[in-house]
């Protein structure tokens, strides 16, 4: 069964361009907008790897890993931070990987690979 | 060249465009020109740093000593506070002056007033910040062009249609953004006039709520008219009345779409007639609203408190066209609740 990925960021945009390419490379993917929807997001789909805006309105990207690493069950899901202003990921502990817009596809793909231990 | 008389040496003193004081040993004051007199009151029984009012006590560098000490020149910049309150930046010199036997007697302070050069040195600063501000957003609307461009390909590749309009609105919305700051900054860079013509404000605004709806729709926030039959024709600039609109709705946008606390989100554009002619347009809405540090640099140049979402130049653009029109811009906000931008052309004759 394909891996699932559940991308977080608040511009449409930006999740159309992540899902459709992660669709093309072989994932499922789902979506929120911002870190509450998240959080619904993650305890329905179960997703197996996170991409996460950290400059979204309210903080609420911060917020989300805050309680995704509070959780039991996700505490372990790796997070891909992609940000437009380095030096952000900071307040993410342990990212597998941060990356900067625009992104570069084919390193994004790699770290998701990696981190999914494929 | 003809020897000086001392009083026509005075008189050169007073007359220089600077201020020029003679200390003693106990920094005090023993002469000022004109300049100083003036800006800085009488100094008689005076220290120096009394006089300009530094400090209570002594600087910690003090110019003035250091000259006496090793009979050199010596300089810094300092901010002086004049008799009427005002702070002025000055390029401060200190010299020694040696009396018949060679040795220093006192020492004379020139200070030229900066304060033009310092503040040239803060917009420069800001136009630093600005530039990096908008590589940043540069950087979004890249990837929005990436992505737009994936998913046009994508849909080509699969005969999607749907995908392709879809990528391509991508493209389009992220090619707009470059526009926009590209005639922003183009604007800002140069004075001038406005093009005066007669408008109907009521149809400017109902041009813009038409191009906003779609995108305001797409957030969950209603947009909504409140026009004055009244406002039948304004002398204005079309462009400049455009842009006011434009910059104030899209912001207002930006507060509703950052506010998480509210389920419905709205955003009035009214108009108003005043009785001595003048046509005041506000844009209201329910979102964030403004936090008290945010509200004292919102209209200051390149300010924005968007991250890399904003590049600080359209209040700043919206300030510009209402100063050109003779007019004024304010707001009323409060934070969690909302936000009233509110600007007001003064009636002009045809």
């Amino acid at each position: 069964m394909a891996k699932k990925i559940l991308v977080i960021d608040d511009e449409p945009h930006v999740v159309k361009y992540i899902t459709a390419f992660l669709e093309d490379s072989g994932y499922d993917t789902c979506s929120a907008s911002n870190g509450e929807e998240g959080i619904e997001v993650l305890k329905k789909e179960k997703p197996d790897l996170v991409t996460l805006d950290l400059q979204m309105p309210g903080d609420t990207g911060t917020r989300f890993y805050r309680n995704m690493t509070k959780s039991k069950e996700f505490k372990d899901v790796p997070v891909i931070v992609i940000s437009g202003i380095p030096g952000r990921h900071l307040a993410v502990s342990k990212p597998v990987a941060v990356f900067e817009k625009p992104i570069d596809r084919d390193a994004l793909l790699d770290a998701v690979k990696k981190s999914l231990g494929e | 060249m003809h020897d000086l008389t001392t009083d026509q040496s005075v008189r050169i003193l007073d007359s220089l465009p600077c201020y020029v004081t003679l200390m003693d040993r106990r920094l005090r004051v023993l002469w000022s020109n004109d300049a100083a007199h003036r800006d800085f009151g009488d100094p008689l029984g005076k220290t120096c740093y009394e006089l300009f009012r530094v400090r209570g006590d002594k600087c910690s560098e003090c110019l003035v000593e250091q000259s006496f000490q090793d009979g050199a020149i010596h300089n810094k910049e300092m901010t002086l506070v004049t008799a009427e309150g005002d702070r002025i930046d000055v390029l401060v010199y200190s010299s020694p002056v040696r009396g018949d036997n060679g040795e220093i007697a006192s020492v004379v302070e020139t200070a030229v007033n900066i304060s033009s050069v310092k503040e040239m040195q803060k917009q420069l600063i800001l136009l630093g910040q600005t530039v990096a501000g908008l590589a940043h957003g540069l950087k979004n609307i890249m990837m929005g062009l990436d992505g737009g461009i994936y998913v046009v390909n994508r849909g080509l590749q699969d005969k999607n249609q749907a995908e392709v309009r879809e990528g391509w609105e991508m493209v389009l919305f992220n090619f707009d953004k470059i526009s926009k700051i590209v005639k922003d900054i183009l604007y800002c860079s140069k004075d001038r006039e406005p093009n005066i013509q007669e408008v109907q404000p009521n149809s400017v605004i109902r041009e813009v709520s038409d191009l906003f709806r779609e995108t305001a729709r797409g957030y969950g926030i209603t947009l909504q008219l409140d026009l004055d039959e009244e406002v039948t024709h304004a002398e204005m600039d079309p462009d400049g009345l455009h842009s006011v609109i434009t910059n104030l709705v899209a912001n207002a946008i930006d507060a509703c779409k950052m506010d998480l606390w509210k389920d419905e989100h709205l955003i009035e554009i009214r108009s108003r007639k005043g009785a001595d002619g003048s046509v005041t347009i506000e844009v209201a809405d329910n979102g964030t609203g403004i936090d008290r540090d945010t509200k004292d640099q919102i209209f200051e140049d390149f300010f924005s408190s968007k991250g890399d979402k904003g590049t600080g130049l359209g209040l700043m653009v919206t300030q510009k066209i209402m100063k050109e029109h003779g007019g004024s811009i304010t707001f009323r906000s409060r934070p969690g609740q909302g936000t009233t931008f509110t600007a007001k052309f003064p009636h002009r004759e045809t």
